[in-house]
């Protein structure tokens, strides 16, 4: 039913786009299964020029989302395992004394790639936290007083297990905000699950990916995706929503306009991957909640207890101008 | 059942604007309000803006009803009637300040605000000054700003409500225009405003004391205006002819009624061209018509002269008035003075003023006539201590006899009551008259004013074969009194002899100006009546203006400029952009029998209306989706017409439907 109709009305160029779109979002479908949203959504979020966090148990596929798309958008992966004894120099680099030379060179750290995956984010203490966090927001690190640029596109994706919570430091309000999107994957239903376990190793499957796109082309397309049209009517509907999260007695703390920012980025990646003509309720309504939930802190009393619930409360209480 | 009192801070926010719009609206009553209601508006505005502050409970039914019995009860005490304008407006004022004490939600302020509407027009009823009208319009914007304030229900700029109560009063300010102009006017209507006559003003009274006339000499206040038809007269010419006493008690002269007395009326000749002029007079309140000293004709209707050749008008003076006079500058009144009306104008306590009347019969013996004897007590103002001074000494019960001989400082009216007094007590029939002497030309305006300040008292005196004749006491001592008026000797600092202090030349200036605009406003403003009118009308085009055609011309502009408004709005109208998609999707709705939930966006409410409505699948997946399109998507011109025929031909189909079924 969505926007069929409105493809051949679109330019040549733009059509290409949604080709290579397609064409990423089968490839990762083929190994994260039954994961459409999460995977729209995830890709929606890196053509935001936004970070993702996945918050959810051990063993869903974090991970393996992250590398997929590494591998099917062909950026420089790197991996940093986040831990108690990690230190801010493991993550942006050192500055090495060479005999030889009889000067300091400076070593790049795993930041200097264009998709990073901090696997359990939470578990760092919080000033190596703030060295990614600085780089998440600036898109440059400051070593011995360098500010050196990242590459380009630059894209992290943190991974937090919510449900252990001895000896982490949970990121705080003003750094989650880093965050475009938080998502939970979930457990896979029934039928993929069992495809999971006779089907082929993930891992070597991971292996065979071929890179559908290269990092320039995704640039476009995150160029492209900033230019979908937003209508008046909508821009009001963000407007509404934000206004409503600072007014429900449901919800202490409301989004900023920063978050409004935010929202209405996301949900023109959406569109853009959803090939509409325009920025559709719908896209505002399936980004929702993973751009506010994370933003949102529910006042004490309230019947919702999971952020999701409260957004879709939030989506229920809010007409649609 | 009582209702809840107990506030929630909700009104936090309004209130302020409310107590603004009032306050705003009371002030112009201050001057005129006994001090208690002021005072019990500040202290119930202050009271309720506590109760919301710190969220305390509104007073409770009885006290509230006490309360206002008891104010009313106030007010009838304070005035003893309560219609009128006076206690009207003090009754409107100190009820509203009560209904703050029962203001518990929005609507309560809204009553205040229109309440505040109504004081500001009510102090029109009581003056209206120049300034009253940009005054009305800054009081009227406050309160709509309020009221706008007031009916938001998100936080909106202070100044946009300013904004927005300014252009709906632009789109009113035609309106008001067209009725003030074309309303017909009558010249005595039933709805005219009911005049206080308790309050007093500061003018010539009816009698005349010791101290009387200088306290008036400080008053800055017009008494009347005087357009001139030819050349103005001289200063020392300038006297303005009022009211004429004729019993004195000892120590204040009074006036019999002026159509009893001696019934002399004396023929009056003229000995040279008359002059010619107009007078606008402010309200005296009282009867008596001032004119230019001696009359000879005037244009006001029900005025009569008095025996002692008064002007005066059967009813009082309440409203502005204008009229034209002629009169004589040199004259002479030719008729015997009968025995009984010679006695009449000779009359003294015998008891009082002994020393004077010894004086005067002994100055009367030397002088041999009666004109070298006034002479001869002219010339004693003039070569002995006498001096002209504002602030003379205060005399006892024989006034004359302790100015004359002990204290030797006076105003106006204590050389006049003396010179009557040895004017009487020589035998010679004499009385004072009281009036204005001088005024200011406003070069500016053209016109003349005289203010309170030159108000004077003179005497006239009887002599056989002349009749009566004005002799002014004051100009043997002051002569620049006479000679160049009160307002002269101000500037060139003469005046300060007598007590008087000169204004600055910038100021004097200023105030010329601010008169000629006050004059202008009186005439075309507030002196927008029947004749006024007439004149407008005929200027406009409108042959024989009646009051048939004024009103068609009423009624037919306030249409046209009701229509030539709207159309403006409807030009700088924009509706927004896509809004026909929305009109459209909506009657698709209507068609589908469901009612979408709120926040349920076009897809899912397609998904769920493919199942729940009998309409086909494909129209409301094509409706939806071009709906989508035209509403939200980017500019895509073949969207809207899509939309369009998509729902056209829903309608035809269901249509067709229901006629087969």
């Amino acid at each position: 039913m969505q926007g069929g109709n409105t493809l051949e009305t679109l330019p040549l160029d733009k059509n290409s786009d949604r080709v290579v779109l397609d064409r990423v979002r089968n490839a990762l479908g083929s190994i994260i299964l039954g994961k459409d949203r999460q995977i729209r959504l995830a890709v929606s979020c890196l053509l935001a020029r936004g970070h993702l966090l996945i918050e959810d148990l051990p063993g869903l596929g974090k991970t393996m989302l992250a590398q997929a798309l590494a591998r099917v958008l062909g950026m420089s992966f790197r991996r940093i395992q986040f831990t108690s004894d990690l230190l801010p120099a493991d993550i942006v680099g050192v500055s090495v004394f060479r005999q030889n030379l009889g000067e300091f060179e400076f070593q790049p750290g795993p930041i200097f790639s264009q998709l990073i995956l901090a696997d359990e984010v939470n578990r760092a203490t919080p000033k190596a936290q703030s060295a990614l966090l600085e780089a998440m927001e600036e898109y440059q690190v400051s070593v011995d007083g360098n500010t050196r640029r990242l590459p380009e596109p630059f894209f992290v994706v943190a991974t937090q297990n919510p449900a252990d919570q001895i000896g982490t430091f949970p990121l705080p309000e003003s750094q989650l905000d880093r965050f475009l999107m938080r998502l939970e994957l979930g457990y896979p239903d029934a039928e993929n699950e069992r495809e999971l376990i006779t089907g082929a190793d993930r891992r070597s499957m991971l292996e065979d990916i071929e890179a559908v796109t290269s990092p320039e082309a995704l640039q476009e397309l995150q160029r492209a995706a900033a230019q979908t049209a937003m209508s008046e009517p909508l821009v009001d509907y963000i407007q509404a929503l934000v206004r409503q999260t600072r007014e429900s007695p449901e919800i202490d703390i409301g989004l900023s306009p920063r978050a409004a920012l935010a929202l209405a980025a996301a949900a023109k990646a959406h569109a853009f991957v959803e090939r509409h003509s325009g920025v559709y309720p719908d896209d505002i309504q399936a980004v929702f909640a993973a751009v506010a939930g994370h933003r949102l802190k529910p006042a004490g009393n309230t019947s919702h207890r999971s952020a999701a619930e409260l957004c879709q409360h939030v989506l229920d209480t809010v007409a649609i101008p | 059942m009582a209702k809840p009192r107990g506030t929630d801070g909700s009104l936090l926010a309004s209130l302020p604007w409310t107590l603004a719009a009032l306050g705003v609206a009371l002030a112009p009553h201050v001057p005129f309000l006994p001090l208690w209601i002021t005072t019990a508006f500040l202290v119930c505005a202050a009271w309720r803006y506590a109760i919301e502050k710190y969220r305390r409970s509104l007073p409770s039914m009885w006290l509230r009803a006490l309360l206002a019995l008891t104010c009313f009860l106030g007010v009838f005490a304070t005035y003893a009637t309560i219609s009128g304008v006076g206690p009207g407006s003090a009754l409107l004022a100190i009820m509203a300040s009560l209904k703050l004490l029962e203001t518990r939600k929005r609507r309560d302020q809204f009553v205040l605000l229109f309440i505040s509407i109504f004081l500001v027009m009510s102090a029109l009823l009581r003056e209206q000054y120049l300034w009253s009208l940009p005054y009305m319009v800054i009081a009227i914007l406050l309160i709509m700003a309020a009221w706008l304030q007031t009916s938001v229900v998100t936080s909106t700029p202070v100044r946009r409500s300013f904004a927005t109560g300014g252009r709906l009063m632009l789109y009113a300010a035609p309106l008001a225009v067209a009725m003030w102009v074309f309303f017909p006017r009558i010249s005595n209507p039933f709805w005219a405003v009911p005049m206080d006559t308790g309050t007093a003003t500061s003018g010539i009274s009816d009698s005349m004391s010791p101290g009387d006339i200088s306290s008036l000499s400080l008053s800055d206040a017009v008494a009347f205006r005087v357009r001139f038809e030819g050349a103005v007269p001289e200063p020392r010419d300038r006297y303005w002819r009022g009211l004429v006493l004729t019993i004195f008690n000892g120590r204040t002269w009074s006036m019999n009624d002026p159509f009893e007395g001696p019934r002399v009326h004396e023929q009056i000749a003229g000995n040279s061209e008359p002059v010619r002029y107009e007078i606008t007079l402010e309200p005296t309140r009282q009867q008596w018509v001032f004119a230019l000293d001696m009359p000879r004709s005037w244009t006001l209707s029900r005025t009569f002269m008095g025996p002692q050749q008064q002007l005066a008008r059967s009813h009082p003076i309440d409203q502005r008035i204008k009229y034209e006079a002629e009169s004589y500058l040199e004259y002479t009144t030719n008729v015997e003075l009968p025995g009984y009306a010679r006695d009449w104008y000779r009359r003294i306590p015998a008891a009082s003023n002994t020393r004077t009347q010894a004086l005067a019969r002994n100055m009367r013996a030397a002088a041999g006539s009666d004109p070298a004897y006034i002479d001869a007590v002219l010339r004693k103002f003039h070569e002995e201590d006498y001096f002209y001074t504002l602030e003379p000494p205060p005399l006892g019960s024989n006034s004359v006899d302790r100015f004359l001989f002990d204290t030797q400082r006076g105003f106006c009216e204590h050389y006049a009551s003396a010179f009557a007094v040895m004017m009487r007590a020589a035998g010679i029939p004499a009385r004072v008259v009281l009036g204005y002497q001088g005024g200011e030309m406003n070069p500016i305006a053209g016109h003349m004013i005289v203010r309170q300040s030159d108000a004077h008292a003179w005497n006239e005196v009887w002599l056989d074969g002349r009749g009566w004749y004005r002799v002014d006491p004051t100009s043997a001592v002051a002569p620049e009194r006479i000679d160049s008026g009160i307002s002269g000797a101000l500037l060139d600092g003469t005046a300060a002899a007598w007590g008087l202090s000169a204004p600055s030349a910038l100021l004097h200036r200023l105030t010329l100006s601010l008169d000629a605009l006050n004059a202008k406003w009186n005439e075309w403003v507030l002196g927008y009546g029947p004749e006024t009118q007439d004149t407008v009308m005929r200027w406009l085009g409108m042959e024989d203006p009646n009051w048939q055609k004024m009103f068609l011309t009423l009624l037919a502009s306030v249409i046209g400029i009701t229509i030539a408004i709207s159309f403006l709005l409807m030009l700088r109208y924009r509706p927004p952009n896509r809004d026909r998609a929305a009109i459209l999707y909506e009657r698709f709705v209507n068609k589908t029998g469901i009612t979408p939930a709120i926040g349920e966006t076009p897809a899912a409410f397609a998904a769920r209306a493919s199942t729940d409505s009998n309409l086909a699948a494909e129209d409301i997946e094509t409706i939806t989706s071009t709906y989508l399109d035209a509403r939200y998507g980017a500019a895509n011109p073949a969207a809207l017409p899509a939309l369009e025929s998509a729902v056209t031909a829903l309608s035809r189909r269901a249509s067709r439907h229901s006629n087969h079924s």
